[in-house]
């Protein structure tokens, strides 16, 4: 999992996440608080990056150092304790069940406690853009809860930094031609996830971005 | 005359610009010699220019010439945030093998300590 300044919640996040992996990795991506010692506390490896570079940056740190380390299977998970551990087991299983590399969450399959009418708006047309651009038959694109094996994680290379790297994950994905599954998990939003979370202006940055990123090699 | 002189050489600096541009960028390559190419003309034929110009409303065919250093310098513009971020993605990769490392050096140094840790797999 990636984290920026999360101190206040990341020791809770990592203690229920290690009961549902084998192993936890923070990567502490250039916090001025005390995030990398509390996970570090808790029982996570982690990775600090010694400069801010943003989610997308040290979700893909973690990714390299988890295959670089032989893991099956990579399980990301935001840091900000609005995602549930008891639903790994369930993205775990619907890859070995279905066949799949990839194992998507998704809140509208599954359910949202404490979302936002206007987060729903947004979430909604988000993926209806990432539907339209992609052309995966998606129903939540912005969902940072997903599974993935060896092999998917190894088709991986995330170049976006910032949060667009949610929506070129599922380009990847979709570029893979591997299989993909969504699974149903459950979304609780809290006055600090919500703080930490995207507005209308990040979306529009989002697009840009990722327009920005087709224009150069 | 010599305005055309001087401006006929910055343009031909900017279809060099586009030229070194092209492998990096070929859409900003394009765009700067369709507006390098844009410009010699109307430098060299300025009666299209004004022609031009009075077709689209703007008045003279010298603000016709502006308006595409204008649009030249916002391709540049356009162009330095694209190499920005490719040095931003530069300055990643070199962040990652620094983090990586690290944590490698502390998973290794905490395995060999009596009943240390284990080596993580993801």
């Amino acid at each position: 999992m990636a984290a920026y300044n999360e101190a206040p919640v990341i020791a809770g996040v990592v203690a229920d996440t290690k009961a549902a992996a084998d192993r936890v990795v923070v990567v502490d991506d250039g916090s001025s608080d005390a995030t990398a010692d509390s996970a570090a506390a808790a029982g996570a490896i982690v990775i600090r990056h010694p400069v801010n570079l943003g989610q997308g940056a040290a979700l893909q740190t973690a990714i390299d150092f988890a295959l670089a380390h032989g893991a099956d299977v990579i399980v990301t998970f935001d840091a900000d304790g609005q995602h549930r551990a008891s639903d790994i087991a369930g993205l775990v299983e619907a890859l070995a069940r279905d066949g799949a590399d990839f194992a998507l969450g998704s809140r509208f399959l599954g359910g949202t406690i404490n979302l936002p009418p206007n987060r729903r708006l947004l979430l909604r047309a988000a993926t209806w853009f990432t539907r339209a651009t992609t052309g995966l038959s998606i129903t939540d694109s912005h969902n940072g809860l997903r599974a993935m094996t060896r092999r998917g994680a190894s088709r991986i290379h995330l170049r976006q930094n910032r949060m667009a790297h949610a929506s070129e994950i599922l380009h990847q994905i979709a570029a893979s031609g591997l299989k993909y599954v969504e699974t149903p998990v459950t979304i609780q939003y809290t006055a600090y996830s919500l703080r930490k979370g995207q507005t209308l202006v990040d979306a529009i940055l989002i697009i840009l971005d990722l327009f920005a990123r087709r224009l150069h090699r | 005359m010599i305005a055309q002189l001087l401006l006929t050489a910055m343009l031909f600096a900017i279809l060099l610009y586009a030229q070194t541009t092209y492998r990096q960028a070929p859409i900003i390559g394009f765009l700067s010699v369709v507006a390098a190419c844009w410009g010699l003309y109307f430098v060299w034929i300025p009666a299209h220019a004004s022609r031009l110009a009075e077709l689209v409303g703007i008045g003279r065919g010298v603000d016709l010439i502006l308006y595409t250093w204008v649009m030249i310098s916002l391709i540049m513009l356009l162009n330095l945030h694209l190499k920005l971020r490719s040095q931003l993605e530069l300055i990643t990769l070199l962040a990652r093998k620094i983090a990586i490392a690290d944590a490698n050096d502390q998973l290794a140094s905490l395995s060999a300590e009596p009943g240390g840790g284990q080596p993580a797999e993801g």
